[in-house]
């Protein structure tokens, strides 16, 4: 281990950030882990003392959203500077060396750190066209995927695409995108961080816990840490009173839209999707797209796109009727055909009786008929 | 209880008295059915809340409590599911698993002739006491949808089940359902699914009560059910007095 304790300490006089600026970031990223408030000295001690981990970002069928929620800040913090002095040894859009330069950094991590590095990959992993849909430096994708995260002590899956697919892999999946999990199989210590961009927040919450305590946090059925991802939105929301009370947003712009009721009926999707959003809100926390007025789309679920859409509509269509169908229009026309068929059976069956009664007195009434086979073809 | 049959042809029909519908099949019948209708109006309303409370939300709790009144009916039907389906196992022959599943040869042949009542083209259904083979289908059918909008809902209160609860542990059965929305969009369905299954059991129920004149309807109240001697042979079972059937 790295004997210069100071790393950070230097780093954070440098920049004119306070110790105790410092320790109430500690304090804030044991709140964000879930963990009592007297790990904050713990996690401090353990970032102070350990040494940088080195991490390599991959970028491959991504819009950059991610490392621009990475590159967010618009004032240095202590989250920036821990971010900041990762030792990131290749990052495509914000490294300084290009070409060659840049590959040989990637490939010298790799031999020289194998199982020693994290890496954080964006975006999803075409597979169509023998990976042709995204190279870099005449590679497939796929093929840097897998030996970089095949190699590395823990990969981090952060966004949407890279953790389940996201927009590239939404139907009809033209590039045969794949996730990460999905690409390289049997990937080590796999760290699913969703959403669409996800939050630099809880990228910094997982390296800090991974420096406190020396492995990764627990995490869910998919691969998202549970201090992040173990609540839905909807359980966190500030706008859950007027839900249970029954106040809900009609239309866009209403009186209950400017006063904040909930957006349930808007297409909410806070419901049906886990995230801290509520909780540790965007931008240093100054607003989150609920607070925004502007209901939640489901952004860190698998599938979303195919999945939340209509985001306007609390339910999807039914197939066969249009996007856009009402599930439950289409529901009470069912019900009612169904009712009008067995009522235009029943009138059938009424008439083909008062007929056959009239017919039993005219002829003296046969014996009843036994059963099944022997039954009177009408 | 007593029942007016059809006016009859006038050689006499021996109809025998026979205990079809013990106490827990008509009690789950009855609970399945009215926790059915609880469920589809909350449902229906926490699908579409259609009311605005006024005032200030701390006053208020309609979808509070019409959840509550939701979750308390699903505990309601989801055991009166689990005990007829434990009933199909230990309960009487009329109400075994294979009245459900056409897994004998009886009941599969069965299954044309009930076909061919109900589209006209035999003036008496088969004379089978229970359920007939084509109805015992529709019920597997029926069970099945039950399952399926019990698993969505147990889907969907894990993931907002406090941390504690045990239910968290259906929060498994949300992956199978491709997420929580799509197991929204498929509970929904079911609902309107079994309200159409609705018309076609109270229709056919009332169908059957005046074509075989054999107290279908009350049968489901009090359990027995009026039927010609003959069939009860047809059907494969050994007549047997009203007062021993429990046994037969």
């Amino acid at each position: 281990m790295d004997q210069t304790p100071s790393w950070l300490v230097e780093e954070l006089e440098r920049r004119g950030v306070s110790r105790r600026d410092f320790l109430g970031f500690c304090g804030v990223m044991s709140t964000a882990l879930a963990l009592p408030t007297s790990a904050g000295a713990k996690i401090a001690d353990a970032i102070e003392r350990k040494e940088k981990p080195t991490l390599v970002w991959l970028e491959f069928q991504d819009c950059a959203g991610n490392t621009e929620s990475f590159l967010r800040a618009g004032r240095p913090t202590v989250a920036d500077i821990v971010l900041d002095t990762l030792s990131v040894d290749y990052h495509e859009t914000i490294m300084a060396a290009a070409g060659h330069r840049a590959e040989e950094a990637l490939a010298g991590v790799v031999a020289d750190k194998p199982g020693g590095y994290i890496a954080v990959v964006e975006g999803s992993i075409p597979t169509g066209a023998n990976g042709a849909y995204c190279t870099i430096g005449g590679r497939a994708a796929i093929d840097i995927a897998r030996e970089v995260c095949g190699n590395a002590l823990a990969t981090i899956a952060i966004g949407t695409c890279a953790a389940f697919g996201g927009l590239p892999a939404a139907a009809p999946n033209p590039t045969g995108a794949l996730s990460v999990a999905d690409a390289v199989p049997g990937v080590k210590n796999l760290i699913n961080l969703p959403a669409c961009p996800a939050n630099a927040d809880n990228l910094v919450a997982v390296i800090v816990y991974y420096l406190t305590f020396n492995r990764l946090p627990p995490l869910d059925a998919y691969k998202r840490p549970l201090f992040a991802y173990g609540k839905t939105i909807h359980d966190n929301c500030e706008r859950r009173a007027h839900y249970d009370a029954g106040q809900y947003v009609e239309n866009w712009g209403d009186d209950g839209h400017r006063t904040g009721y909930c957006l349930y009926k808007m297409g909410c999707k806070g419901p049906v999707s886990y995230q801290n959003c509520p909780n540790v809100g965007w931008n240093e926390g100054t607003n989150w797209p609920i607070g925004c007025g502007h209901g939640c789309i489901g952004c860190a679920e698998p599938d979303f796109w195919d999945q939340m859409t209509p985001f306007y509509s609390h339910l999807a269509g039914v197939p066969g009727f249009g996007l856009h169908s009402k599930v439950d229009r289409v529901g009470i026309w069912a019900t009612a055909g169904v009712a009008a068929a067995f009522a235009a059976h029943g009138l059938v069956q009424l008439g083909k009786r008062s007929f056959r009664e009239r017919t039993y007195v005219k002829a003296a009434a046969p014996e009843r008929p036994a059963a099944e086979e022997k039954g009177d073809q009408a | 209880m007593k029942i007016t049959p059809r006016p009859a042809p006038a050689e006499e029909i021996c109809l025998a008295k026979v205990y079809v519908w013990e106490l827990p099949v008509r009690l789950t019948h009855w609970l399945i059915a009215t926790s059915i209708a609880v469920l589809a109006v909350t449902g229906f309303f926490i699908g579409n809340p259609s009311l605005v409370s006024p005032g200030q939300a701390g006053n208020q709790f309609v979808m509070g409590y019409t959840r509550l009144v939701h979750f308390y009916a699903a505990i309601v039907f989801t055991l009166s599911v689990l005990a007829r389906i434990t009933w199909m196992f230990v309960g009487n022959k009329y109400s075994a698993w294979d009245k459900f599943i056409p897994a004998r040869r009886v009941r599969r042949k069965g299954l044309l002739p009930t076909f061919k009542f109900y589209s006209f083209l035999l003036r008496k259904p088969p004379g089978f006491v229970g359920h007939n083979p084509l109805a015992g289908l529709t019920y597997c059918f029926v069970f099945l949808l039950y399952l399926g909008t019990i698993c969505t809902g147990l889907a969907m209160y894990s993931a907002s089940a406090h941390v504690d609860s045990p239910l968290r542990f259906f929060s498994f059965l949300i992956p199978i359902f491709g997420g929580l929305q799509s197991a929204r969009w498929i509970h929904h369905v079911i609902m309107w699914l079994l309200l159409g299954f609705a018309a076609h059991h109270v229709y056919s129920a009332v169908l059957m009560s005046t074509i075989e004149a054999n107290a279908t309807i009350e049968s489901i109240f009090s359990g027995f059910k009026y039927v010609p001697r003959e069939d009860l042979i047809f059907s494969g079972y050994r007549f047997v007095d009203r007062h021993t059937e429990r046994g037969g």
